[in-house]
């Protein structure tokens, strides 16, 4: 049981520092991000078959719903950064420096 | 601006993790659009730099809850049993809320959002990572909370100094005193509660202020004087009272918090953040010293530009 729990750890870990580290493209940092929510599922929807509870199947379902319309946000400030800045490579995004 | 309230109403009232998560991300979505309402590039910029720090921060909390339910089998928000996952919590919470050493994102999104949006930021916005601070507070490190709001002040302070822009010398005003509501979450919560209920009635009132007279910049503030003269006094007392002079409403939570702080054998913490706060008051002077106490160097006679609607942010500083 631990080498599942082990491998959405991993996954998790894999993505926050694909997204911590990210260097050129904005959607690098948009995918690591959907793929800890991606991570964050799967071990969640092993809960409901670990523990022979029912009723937690709903949660899976809710934090997918949750998570489609944050991509969809982060998809859309991709857009719009790019008609505003020209492309979505990091460095152009310097215009607020102190 | 509804599902604003809505989300922040979810995450106060919640007991599980899960609908303390969609809270917090129906707030999240919620903002993004107000952010960005301008089509203006910076907008567009700050909009960027939130959705990005505030993601993270979420799906870090839920992760941290996850782990917490697979090693304690449950998912009540006031039993966080696995260290770990009360490390991961304390980082998420304080990339959302923006303690140090996660505040990056925080001057640059305020910069770029119009001023009644970067005065939802610094309140509401708060609010509900707050709540779930104080539901969790027991069983996070002391040491690390205590770390980072020293941290928080002295670098709210510092990085204060040098600023011109208002929005940016409010983000770090509010940086630090985030900082003090931190200090004392682990010792008192009733006095976290009470500092960010007078943190935000006194940010309110300045950001409303400065609405009406449309000061972005240091040298706008200076000829603000005749737009509006009474409202120019209290911005005075308000920044004053934000500072934390004692006759007004800002000193109260700064003295109990040291008075707790004295209480449980940390004195020289006290000392220390007191000192720290030496350097806000540094520029919280300055705005006054350029809003109030100086004339502009070219002649201004009295203009009338907009019909200001007053808020009623003339009685708070004698609160």
């Amino acid at each position: 049981m631990s080498l599942i729990h082990l491998s959405f750890y991993s996954a998790f870990t894999l993505s926050s520092l694909g997204l911590a580290f990210h260097r050129t493209h904005l959607i690098s940092a948009l995918l690591c991000l959907e793929s800890i929510i991606l991570s964050i599922y799967i071990g969640l929807s092993l809960w409901p078959v670990q523990n022979q509870a029912t009723s937690f199947t709903l949660l899976p379902v809710l934090i997918l719903a949750f998570s489609a319309c944050e991509a969809g946000t982060g998809l859309a400030i991709l857009v719009a950064s790019t008609r505003t800045h020209g492309s979505d490579h990091l460095h152009n995004l310097n215009l607020l420096q102190c | 601006m509804l599902s604003l309230a809505l989300g922040t109403m979810i995450t106060i009232t919640s007991n599980h993790w899960v609908t303390a998560w969609a809270g917090l991300e129906i707030n999240t979505l919620a903002i993004i659009p107000l952010i960005s309402k301008s089509h203006h590039p910076r907008a567009i910029e700050a909009a960027t730099k939130y959705f990005l720090t505030q993601a993270t921060a979420s799906a870090l909390m839920l992760f941290s809850s996850m782990t917490n339910a697979w090693s304690s089998g449950q998912w009540d928000i006031t039993q966080l049993t696995n260290p770990p996952s009360c490390l991961l919590l304390t980082a998420a919470i304080a990339i959302k809320l923006g303690l140090t050493p996660f505040h990056f994102w925080f001057p640059e999104v305020l910069q770029g959002s119009s001023l009644t949006t970067a005065l939802l930021l610094s309140t509401a916005m708060k609010f509900p990572p707050t709540t779930i601070l104080l539901l969790t507070s027991h069983s996070l490190n002391p040491t690390l909370l205590s770390t980072m709001a020293i941290m928080s002040i002295a670098l709210g302070g510092w990085m204060g100094l040098n600023q011109t822009q208002t929005r940016k010398i409010l983000a770090f005003s509010s940086i630090s005193h985030l900082g003090w509501m931190t200090i004392i979450i682990t010792y008192n919560p009733k006095l976290t509660l009470l500092t960010f209920y007078l943190y935000s009635l006194m940010t309110t009132s300045i950001f409303l202020s400065m609405n009406s007279t449309n000061t972005l910049k240091l040298s706008t503030l200076m000829t603000s004087w005749t737009k509006a003269p009474m409202l120019n006094t209290t911005l005075m007392l308000t920044l004053l009272s934000l500072a934390g002079l004692p006759p007004l409403t800002g000193f109260l939570p700064k003295w109990l918090i040291i008075q707790e702080l004295t209480k449980q054998e940390m004195t020289t913490t006290a000392t220390i953040i007191s000192m720290l706060s030496l350097l806000g008051l540094f520029f919280y002077l300055r705005l006054t010293y350029c809003s109030t106490i100086t004339l502009p160097p070219n002649s201004s006679n009295k203009m009338k530009q907009w019909s200001i609607k007053k808020p009623v942010n003339t009685l708070t500083p004698t609160l």
